[in-house]
């Protein structure tokens, strides 16, 4: 095993702490920067959660956390898993698949089964990606939300048909309209349980008598196509398995597959409609996972090996190039501040604040998910990833941040100057990299404000702090990293 | 006569399904939204405390009675004199007033049987006669008013008026202590029975406080619990634990021994049919709809979900005059009766 001790592979540690999870506080960087890059990379994809708040005690303090009823109810269900997991790259992926195979609960109603999706897409997304696109297609939520339930044997739906080609594995450009037919008749029958009165539920958008019923998969063999079909040049009685083992040993697939990572995990691509049009803007890269996944069977785990593996991502220019979406923001600064120990309503202001800034989740604005990358940033929404990110880390009664200050207080030694206090500010705020410029202003701000404040500073009074650097107080700390979280470097990942 | 799998066993001492009183009502009026606790005055009438968290126009108390006759409601989300934030508990005191817990304001509220305000105490803290987190309330026969103190693992007995007597607990899971605590209970000779909610076992004690004995571990099988919300004891010494995490209720006898786990019944309420003859189109799929969906998942909640017959969250439980039992079936936001037959 090798040892991670220069500091270029420390800051390649922490990139791969915010690209595979949510970032890193400095015990992270710590912990994962004893072991070798490789093993680093295993670690972190092989996790398996053990840390979560446990879903008894959420349910019995958020009881609409039980009947996931509503999407702040369902979302903030999440949000409880994306702070407290300690094995944050299954979140991440869950992130990556909601944006890939976007659903939302606009248009299905009933968070449960968004919840029931998103559980799916933790025990098959870094699997086999033929195990994961049959189980999608058997998804009650993907049913319902391309309107599967209408696609019958003797009139086909072709929705669903055309958007697992074109949006879920191989992109627009690689088959015909013939094909989206035959394979929308593969797909005929496959519906939820209790069909019509679910649907009218769902278009009804009402409760009553009795709260909503979760919908469940069914196989409808009366009303399947089961007759001969043509589908990417094969001909066979095919169903829609058979369809998804053709579309998955497709290269297309793979290099599809593969430039959605790339774009989610690298660097931002172009807008995916485009991507027809348009070569990857790394096909190096593309070819690296495509063969990952063909040697490995399909594997989506064994792509994302190769990702973190590959020069691509590894390179300085990769790193911090890509803007953080706003679930990121929220669920790094959270986990920075120490998480939640316990159930709190706090969950809901957060998973609003997300909202806010632009990212609701289970609600994307399209079936082709956010576009992300700058659309991120407005004036409006910086405003709110500044504002939220300071409150966060500025609460000095949590003891996660009273933890960070203390950190933060043994780095910087004894006798802290303002340049071992930022040093030690941005490696607990999981090794950020800042431009010199806003380095140089963070020293300033250290240095006249809170270990030399002038008399007539009255910012001296707003930080509360001291004249001699060991009585420092915790909230001149927290004013030093909450004009660390409103830079423009917090907001990239 | 069709015969369906309610996905219950069965031994000698048998509990019956009877008849489910009850509609979804998150904004108020007839109904209930997730109704998490009810008390049954000796007249007769059900009052179910309602939590409704995302809805806050379904936070009240409504009551009805077996007949599926609707009274009125009152009670109401907020903080000031006779409103509620998070209720949890609900029980009838001396003079059939109505006491109410709300564990994130840590405060009993006290109403007339109108459900007029009379007063509200309570003081968050660990020392006597503070609270912190009130989950279930139960008076005695002598008019001691039990209060489980679940945030710190212990029963308090307080006056009518919240004043400290004793209390008996402590955090662990030894003879006497709790994780957590939930529902409560007394039986004809006053003991104490106490759903210690995540040690998945019910412990009882005879009136003073004094540990008797406890039963059950975590599991699933027929005696085994997943997190007790609640108990209650009937007339004949029968005793039903409200199997929360089971999504079940699991009838006893007085020694312990099993009885009867039952999975829910429930059928469409006279007030839940007002609704569908109002809305034709509901009311005609409904004809092709099957409440006992045969499922494909393992999970007890999860299976509770998709099957709307069944309860889903049974949190409460309580023995009418007539000794039939009502469980609060809270995300159905209903309440289904059962009565226990004789051998």
């Amino acid at each position: 095993m090798t040892t991670i001790e220069s500091r270029t592979d420390e800051l390649l540690i922490a990139h791969l702490l915010r690209r595979a999870g949510f970032g890193g506080t400095g015990a992270d960087l710590q912990r994962f920067s004893k072991l070798g890059y490789e093993d680093a990379v295993d670690q972190l994809i092989d996790a398996i959660d053990t840390a979560s708040l446990p879903q008894d005690l959420i349910r019995r303090y958020h009881i609409d956390q039980s009947d996931l009823r509503t999407r702040g109810s369902s979302a903030g269900n999440w949000l409880y898993q994306m702070v407290t997991t300690d094995a944050p790259f299954i979140e991440k992926m869950n992130l990556f698949w909601h944006r890939v195979f976007a659903t939302g609960q606009t248009k299905l109603i009933q968070g449960k089964a968004m919840s029931t999706h998103l559980d799916m897409l933790r025990a098959h997304g870094l699997g086999k990606f033929d195990d994961l696109l049959l189980n999608l297609s058997r998804d009650p939520a993907m049913i319902m939300w391309l309107d599967n339930q209408d696609n019958h044997k003797d009139s086909i739906n072709e929705n669903y048909g055309r958007e697992i080609l074109e949006l879920f594995s191989m992109g627009a450009g690689n088959y015909t309209e013939e094909d989206i037919k035959e394979c929308s008749r593969a797909f005929t029958g496959w519906t939820v349980a209790n069909t019509d009165y679910m649907a009218l539920k769902m278009r009804n958008n009402t409760m009553r008598p009795y709260g909503y019923v979760n919908w469940q998969f069914k196989f409808d063999p009366d009303d399947h196509d089961d007759g001969e079909k043509t589908f990417l040049g094969e001909t066979g009685n095919f169903n829609g398995e058979d369809i998804i083992a053709i579309i998955c040993k497709n290269p297309a697939t793979a290099g599809f597959i593969a430039r959605h990572l790339y774009h989610y995990f690298i660097a931002d691509e172009l807008p995916v409609p485009q991507w027809s049009h348009f070569p990857p803007l790394n096909p190096q890269a593309i070819e690296v996972m495509t063969h990952a996944y063909f040697e490995s069977g399909h594997s989506i785990k064994a792509m994302l090996r190769a990702l973190f593996l590959s020069d691509s991502f590894k390179s300085p220019v990769s790193r911090n190039a890509r803007v953080k979406s706003p679930i990121e923001l929220v669920v790094g600064t959270i986990r920075l501040a120490g998480g939640y120990d316990s159930p709190t309503s706090d969950v809901y202001d957060h998973i609003a604040a997300s909202g806010y800034m632009g990212q609701d989740i289970y609600a994307p604005p399209s079936v082709e998910g956010w576009m992300g990358g700058t659309d991120w940033i407005s004036t409006g929404s910086m405003v709110m990833r500044v504002n939220f990110a300071g409150e966060i880390i500025g609460n000095l009664e949590s003891p996660g941040v009273q933890s960070l200050i203390a950190s933060i207080r043994s780095d910087a030694g004894s006798s802290p100057t303002s340049d071992s206090l930022v040093r030690s500010s941005l490696k607990n705020l999981g090794e950020l990299q800042v431009a010199d410029d806003t380095r140089n202003g963070l020293k300033e701000y250290t240095e006249n404000v809170i270990l030399s404040p002038s008399k007539d500073d009255e910012s001296a009074d707003i930080v509360n702090s001291g004249t001699h650097p060991s009585i420092i107080s915790n909230s001149a700390i927290a004013s030093l990293l909450q004009l660390i979280v409103a830079t423009r470097e917090y907001q990239f990942v | 006569m069709t015969t369906v799998n309610t996905g219950n066993t069965q031994t000698k001492n048998k509990l019956n399904y009877v008849d489910t009183i009850g509609f979804g009502a998150d904004v108020g009026g007839r109904g209930f939204h997730i109704p998490v606790d009810l008390s049954i005055r000796p007249d007769g009438r059900i009052f179910a405390v309602n939590r409704s968290p995302m809805h806050r126009l379904g936070i009240r108390v409504g009551i009805c009675d077996i007949g599926h006759r609707w009274y009125h409601e009152f009670g109401s989300d907020g903080t000031d004199d006779g409103q509620f934030v998070s209720p949890t508990a609900i029980t009838h005191g001396p003079g059939d007033r109505v006491y109410i817990a709300d564990e994130e304001l840590n405060r009993i509220t006290v109403y007339n049987p109108d459900g007029e305000f009379i007063s509200k105490w309570g003081e968050q803290g660990s020392d006597p006669g503070q609270i912190n987190g009130p989950a279930g309330l139960k008076f005695t026969s002598n008019g001691d008013l039990l209060l489980v103190d679940h945030l710190n693992n212990r029963i308090q007995r307080l006056t009518p008026d919240g004043d400290y007597i004793s209390h008996f607990g402590s955090e662990g899971s030894g003879d006497g202590e709790f994780n957590l605590p939930w529902g409560i209970d007394t039986d004809a000779n006053d003991n104490i029975y106490v759903a210690d909610w995540r040690n998945d076992r019910i412990q009882r004690f005879a009136n003073d406080g004094t540990f008797i004995d406890q039963y059950g571990t975590s599991g699933r099988d027929e005696g085994n619990f997943d997190r007790p919300s609640d108990v209650a004891v009937d007339h004949g010494g029968f005793i039903y634990v409200a199997d929360w995490g089971n999504q079940r209720v699991q009838m006893f006898d007085l020694n312990w021994n099993f009885q009867q786990s039952v999975r829910g019944a429930a059928t469409v309420s006279p007030w839940s049919q007002e609704y569908l003859n109002a809305n034709a189109d509901e009311a005609e799929a409904r004809t092709r709809f099957d409440s006992f969906v045969e499922v494909d998942a393992t999970e007890p909640h999860e299976i509770s979900s998709r099957v709307e017959s069944y309860l889903w969250d049974p949190t409460a439980l309580e023995i009418d005059p007539e000794g039939r039992l009502i469980i609060t079936d809270s995300l159905r936001h209903r309440l289904q009766v059962y009565q226990r037959s004789n051998e």
